[in-house]
C-alpha cells in the first residue's frame, strides 16, 4: 500500500493465519463477511476445504480477541 | 538494524490533523475529505455540490493536484473560494499542507469546506488531515470490484458514492455486489447512487452534506 509507493503510510497493517475446523460451503462466508465488517479488518481470504484463514488487519483498529471471538460465535475452533 | 521510523511520521500528521480540527471546530466548520481515483468524477460531484448548495451554506474548496490548477479553474468557475494545493508528484494531501493553507480562507464566514484529495483510492484513505468525515467517490466504470480491492478507503468513509449510474446498464458493473461488499466492509456507511450529467442522486448527496453540517453546528453551538 503507501509504504509501497513511498509516501510513509501505513502499509497493509498485520497479516495473521488462523486454521479453523468446522468450515462448511455457507458458515466460510458468513465467517469472512463477519470478519470483513470488523473495523480494522481489511482483508480476509479463506480455504474453506482445510481451514487455513489468512486475515489483514490493523491492530490499533480491532483486537486479535474480536477476531477469535468471530470464530467462536460461530462454534468454529480456530488456532494459529 | 535500522527500524523504519513510518509510525513517527504518522504520528506527527496525526498530531497536525487534530489541530487543523480545532481550527475548523472553533469555527464551526464541517470538513469533508472528497476522495477517489482519478477520473471517478469527483470535480463534477463538487460542481453539482455548489450549485445545489452555495445559496445555503457558505462553502470554500481545496483542491489537491499533483500538478496543474484545472479543477481549481473549475471550481473558481462556481463562484467560491478555492485553494489549490499542487504536490508535485505526492500522491496524496497531508494535514501539514492544509495548515498552511487554511490561514489564506476566512474561516469566520464558511460553513463548510470540501477538500478534493489526489486522485487515488490508496494512499489518501491512511492520512487525516483534519477533517469530519471522508467521503469515497467509486465511479461505475472502475468495477465493482473495486470496495474488496481497495478496502480501507471505504471502512473509513462516512458516504461511498456510486458515480455515473447513468451508463450503468452498458457496463457490466454489479450494483447490488458493490452494495453488498461496501456494507460488509462498513456497515454504517451511508451508500449515495449519482449521476453528474443527469442529476441523479445529488439531492441525497447534497441533503446528507447539509444534514452533516448542521449536526456539527448544533453540537458546536451546544458546547
Amino acid at each position: 500500500m503507501c509504504a509501497t509507493c513511498g509516501c510513509s503510510g501505513h502499509g497493509s497493517g498485520t497479516q495473521i493465519q488462523f486454521f479453523v475446523t468446522g468450515y462448511d460451503g455457507d458458515n466460510a462466508k458468513i465467517i469472512e463477511e463477519k470478519l470483513l465488517g470488523l473495523a480494522g479488518v481489511l482483508h480476509v481470504h479463506i480455504h474453506a476445504h482445510d481451514g487455513e484463514t489468512t486475515i489483514n488487519y490493523d491492530p490499533a483498529k480491532t483486537r486479535l480477541s474480536e477476531i477469535t471471538a468471530v470464530f467462536e460465535q460461530k462454534g468454529l475452533q480456530a488456532a494459529i | 538494524m535500522e527500524v523504519p521510523v513510518m509510525e513517527n511520521i504518522l504520528g506527527s500528521n496525526d498530531k497536525q490533523a487534530l489541530q487543523n480540527k480545532e481550527i475548523f471546530d472553533r469555527n464551526g466548520i464541517f470538513v469533508l475529505n472528497l476522495i477517489g481515483s482519478p477520473g471517478s468524477g469527483k470535480t463534477s460531484l463538487l460542481e453539482k455540490t455548489i450549485v445545489s448548495l452555495k445559496n445555503s451554506l457558505k462553502m470554500a474548496v481545496i483542491e489537491g493536484d499533483l500538478f496543474t490548477n484545472k479543477d481549481a479553474d473549475r471550481i473558481a468557475g462556481c463562484n467560491v473560494p478555492v485553494i489549490q494545493i499542487n504536490t508535485s508528484g505526492g500522491c496524496h494531501l497531508d494535514a501539514m499542507m492544509i495548515k498552511n493553507v487554511i490561514g489564506k480562507l476566512n474561516l469566520a464566514q464558511l460553513d463548510l469546506i470540501i477538500i478534493e484529495n489526489v486522485g487515488n483510492l490508496v494512499c489518501p484513505a491512511e492520512f487525516n488531515i483534519g477533517e469530519d468525515n471522508k467521503a469515497v467517490v467509486l465511479s461505475i466504470t472502475e468495477g465493482d470490484d473495486k470496495p474488496l480491492k481497495y478496502p480501507l478507503i471505504f471502512k473509513e468513509a462516512a458516504t461511498a458514492v456510486l458515480n455515473k449510474i447513468d451508463i450503468l446498464s452498458f457496463t457490466n458493473f454489479d450494483m447490488k455486489a458493490a452494495r453488498h461488499d461496501i456494507t460488509c466492509l462498513n456497515p454504517a456507511v451511508n451508500i449515495i447512487e449519482t449521476s453528474c450529467r443527469t442529476d441523479i442522486g445529488i439531492d441525497k448527496w447534497t441533503e446528507w452534506l447539509k444534514n452533516a453540517v448542521q449536526i456539527k453546528q448544533k453540537r458546536i453551538n451546544e458546547r
